[in-house]
């Protein structure tokens, strides 16, 4: 009896140590701190990667990207040739210029869940020159918008208005009869009859600047007419003509604008007679500021009549 | 009593075998009215229709003014709208109130929350009018569907332009049926059920009412919907528009102040009608759009840009002085900083002194209507559909448009364009129809609301705004009740 209670304590005893390292075992798993993981929820609600983007209104080759991903927080950007970004709406510049270039967005929730897309990035140069409005283009008015506003040694007024102008209309039609124009005579001329009398036709004008990317090109458009020998004779040293010429920059003082360097110069010489005009079309890479000038003066012994200025973007 | 045992099982069984199950256990309560009961006659099919329109009234903010589980309809969709445009931003920047016009709406905004809900019981009502049609007079089916049918395409109109894709329910839903009822459905999707629910409109309504539905407001609010489209229906909107002209007998206003003060005037289409003075039946807004001497619950909600106040000083013509005033110092500035919207002003006002201008007996309780389709818009649209996105040099597409100028006090001759640009259209519009909640979505709907916006966030400082922000959030509450079904908009 007493060898039987002995076994028996000693299995309890056992049993007792087992009982305490399966508690002690089982303890850590019981009082482990399972608040996060209790009766939480798969997340279902994974990210979708996408992006819409519009260029900079400044520069083509620059795409503003709009991150239009959803349920997601983290974003991986790949632009091509190892250029990436984690910003959200990431600008970035294609120094290529005009393509299609793949571009990549990873959207990343907080558990890493990611989604990626992958869209084609049209970079196009969707440029449009300014278009230009000469005021009083069609001399109509007088000489008013056509004047220097100060000329050290010389004249503001820019010519003699004129009733035998061109017979077309400035929006081109047929007027059926002679328009307003603009007039040189010696006494106004240029070259070798310059005096503080000679008179130069200026409008300071705006046009899209040229930049490394593309050469922006215009057209100054006018009609002239210089007398014939018959109608009246005389010939100027170096011939009757009428000079214009499309300046670089805007110029307050006539003396300045004539000693600047033109961006561009046309010589017209024709002599078909008064009121028989002959069409320029002197086209002109815009410099880099935008601000250019057009002035017209004349070299003349004989009348010579100017009508209808225009500038407007070459195709 | 030797039988009382089989008495008393007989008794029972007879009683078990009488119960029509269904019904005693599914009592109709005599108490309370519920749809299955309510609606019996054509009288109770009327009932439920003018109720839809209760829903699109919305419930004043004066009469009760618990920030949550009230619709207010209509009432704060200038929050929404005029607030997210360039025309106007609330006075202060404190509340959700001055999210909008900083573009910092957040999916908890309350009163992006109450005008989705809203919405929704537009729908609702008028789904459930849907199902118990069948009750009314034969001859009066047609049109009470079509009365419905538009006013759930108004809602839903509103919400596809505001929020994007929406669960799109057409029909009764019990409140576990969660698929349908939180499901996004494809903006192409929704449209279509837009257009084929103001079809009904169109063919089925005829034009007794400007407060109610009626063909002609059928007929605009498709034209404005087929502009709307991501692929537009340009031929389809100005056919409607041209029928509306010729036949729909309505006309401009003479004198511009009177769209807004002589109700259900000729150039009222559709209105949603207020009674001032009366509590159930009042508006709050009218109270909100004043600052200097505030008569609303805020220091003043849709206050109007400078930006605008330049716009209006250029092209409003005589509409200026009825559109906007400035009161106090703002008076005096040649382009005022804060000026305040007088389309709306409460019956009794008198705003003749800047410096102490008075809103009659009951501001709070204003009668106002709310102007949701007038004719000017219309023509506007005639030109706009001709236009096809484009420049136009089209006469009748010029006359309508030079209507709406004439009526402003510009020339006939001296100030008509030989062409129609989108801008000039879109400047138009933004000076006649200020503050009548079309600006942002013209913006949108002409494709430049991105432009047009951005460089408005730059030069007011409201650096959140990103192209996103075009989107309202969807409320935090519609995605927690639907168990992540809803999904929420790129933030």
């Amino acid at each position: 009896m007493k060898n039987q209670i002995n076994i028996f304590k000693n299995t309890m005893k056992v049993v007792w140590f087992i009982s305490v390292v399966f508690l002690s075992v089982s303890c850590e798993k019981a009082f482990e701190f399972e608040l996060p993981e209790a009766g939480s929820k798969e997340d279902t609600s994974l990210p979708v990667a996408s992006f819409a983007y519009i260029p900079n209104a400044e520069n083509f080759k620059t795409i503003e990207f709009n991150n239009l991903s959803t349920e997601s927080i983290k974003y991986l950007w790949d632009f091509g040739g190892g250029n990436t970004s984690t910003d959200k709406d990431p600008s970035y510049t294609f120094e290529a210029g005009e393509g299609s270039y793949p571009v990549t967005l990873t959207a990343l929730d907080g558990n890493e869940a990611s989604n990626t897309v992958t869209i084609d990035v049209e970079v196009v140069d969707k440029f449009v020159p300014i278009p230009v409005t000469i005021l009083n283009g069609d001399f109509d008015g007088g000489s008013s918008d056509w004047k220097f506003a100060s000329f050290t040694g010389g004249n503001t007024n820019p010519f003699n208005s004129s009733s035998d102008g061109s017979f077309t209309n400035y929006d081109g039609t047929d007027n059926g009869a002679k328009t307003k124009g603009a007039k040189w005579t010696k006494s106004t001329s240029a070259g070798a009859y310059l005096t503080s009398n000679t008179r130069y036709a200026y409008q300071a004008i705006i046009v899209s600047p040229s930049n490394v990317d593309r050469d922006v090109k215009y057209i100054l458009e006018y009609e002239y007419a210089i007398k014939t020998p018959a109608e009246q004779a005389g010939v100027a040293p170096g011939g009757n003509r009428i000079i214009s010429e499309v300046l670089d920059g805007h110029f307050e003082d006539g003396a300045d604008a004539v000693a600047s360097t033109p961006i561009s110069q046309f010589i017209g010489s024709e002599a078909k007679g008064k009121t028989s005009h002959t069409l320029v079309e002197q086209e002109f890479i815009a410099n880099a500021s935008g601000e250019v000038s057009i002035m017209f003066y004349a070299v003349t012994d004989v009348d010579l009549y100017l009508d209808n200025v225009k500038v407007y973007p070459a195709d | 009593m030797k039988y009382i045992k089989l008495l008393i099982f007989a008794i029972t069984g007879a009683l078990l075998v009488s119960c029509d199950t269904d019904e005693f256990l599914n009592p109709l309560p005599d108490s309370v009215i519920v749809a299955e009961s309510f609606f019996q006659s054509d009288d109770d099919v009327l009932a439920g229709i003018i109720g839809i329109y209760d829903a699109v009234q919305g419930v004043n903010e004066n009469t009760e003014s618990s920030t949550v589980r009230f619709n207010r309809g209509v009432q704060l969709e200038y929050l929404l709208t005029e607030h997210r445009s360039d025309n106007t931003r609330s006075k202060t920047l404190e509340g959700s109130r001055a999210d909008f016009h900083r573009y910092i709406v957040e999916p908890e905004n309350i009163q992006s929350e109450d005008y989705w809900q809203s919405m929704y019981e537009i729908i609702f009502r008028a789904n459930n009018v849907l199902k118990y049609v069948n009750k009314a007079d034969a001859t009066n089916i047609n049109k009470y569907t079509a009365e419905a049918k538009f006013l759930r395409a108004y809602a839903y109109f509103n919400l596809v332009r505001l929020y994007g894709a929406v669960p799109l329910v057409t029909a009764i839903v019990g409140p576990n049926e969660k698929e349908l009822l939180f499901t996004r459905v494809a903006v192409e999707t929704v449209y279509e059920q837009i257009v084929s629910d103001l079809q009904a409109g169109v063919d089925y309504l005829d034009n007794t009412h400007k407060s109610r539905a009626s063909k002609v407001a059928a007929q605009a609010m498709l034209a404005k919907v087929y502009l709307t489209l991501a692929t537009p229906n340009y031929g389809g909107a100005k056919d409607l528009c041209e029928d509306i002209i010729t036949t729909g007998g309505l006309g401009l206003e003479d004198n511009f102040s009177d769209v807004f003060y002589n109700e259900l005037n000729n150039e009222i289409i559709f209105a949603i009608q207020y009674l001032s003075g009366n509590p159930e039946e009042s508006q709050g807004f009218s109270s909100e759009f004043t600052s200097y001497k505030r008569q609303g619950r805020q220091d003043g909600l849709n206050i109007v840009n400078p930006n605008l106040a330049e716009d209006f000083i250029a092209n409003g013509g005589n509409r200026t002085a009825v559109s906007y005033a400035a009161f106090g110092p703002d008076a005096d500035l040649p382009i005022p900083e804060n000026a305040e919207v007088i389309k709306f002003l409460p019956d009794g006002s008198d705003i003749s002194d800047p410096n102490l201008p008075t809103y009659g007996g009951a501001p709070a309780n204003a009668g106002n209507d709310w102007i949701i389709l007038r004719y000017s818009d219309v023509l506007l649209m005639h030109a706009e559909a001709i236009m096809a996105g484009g420049n136009t040099s089209d006469d009748s597409a010029i006359d309508s448009y030079m209507k709406v100028k004439v009526r402003a006090g510009f020339d006939a001759v001296a100030d008509r364009p030989a062409v129609l640009t989108v801008d000039a259209l879109l400047l138009e519009r933004r000076v006649e129809l200020a503050f009548e909640n079309h600006r942002f979505f013209d913006l949108l709907r002409l494709g430049v609301a991105h432009e047009v916006l951005g460089a408005h966030a730059e030069e007011m400082g409201y650096t959140s705004y990103n192209i996103r922000r075009l989107l309202l959030p969807i409320p935090a509450r519609e995605i927690n009740l639907s168990d992540g079904i809803l999904t929420q908009n790129p933030q």
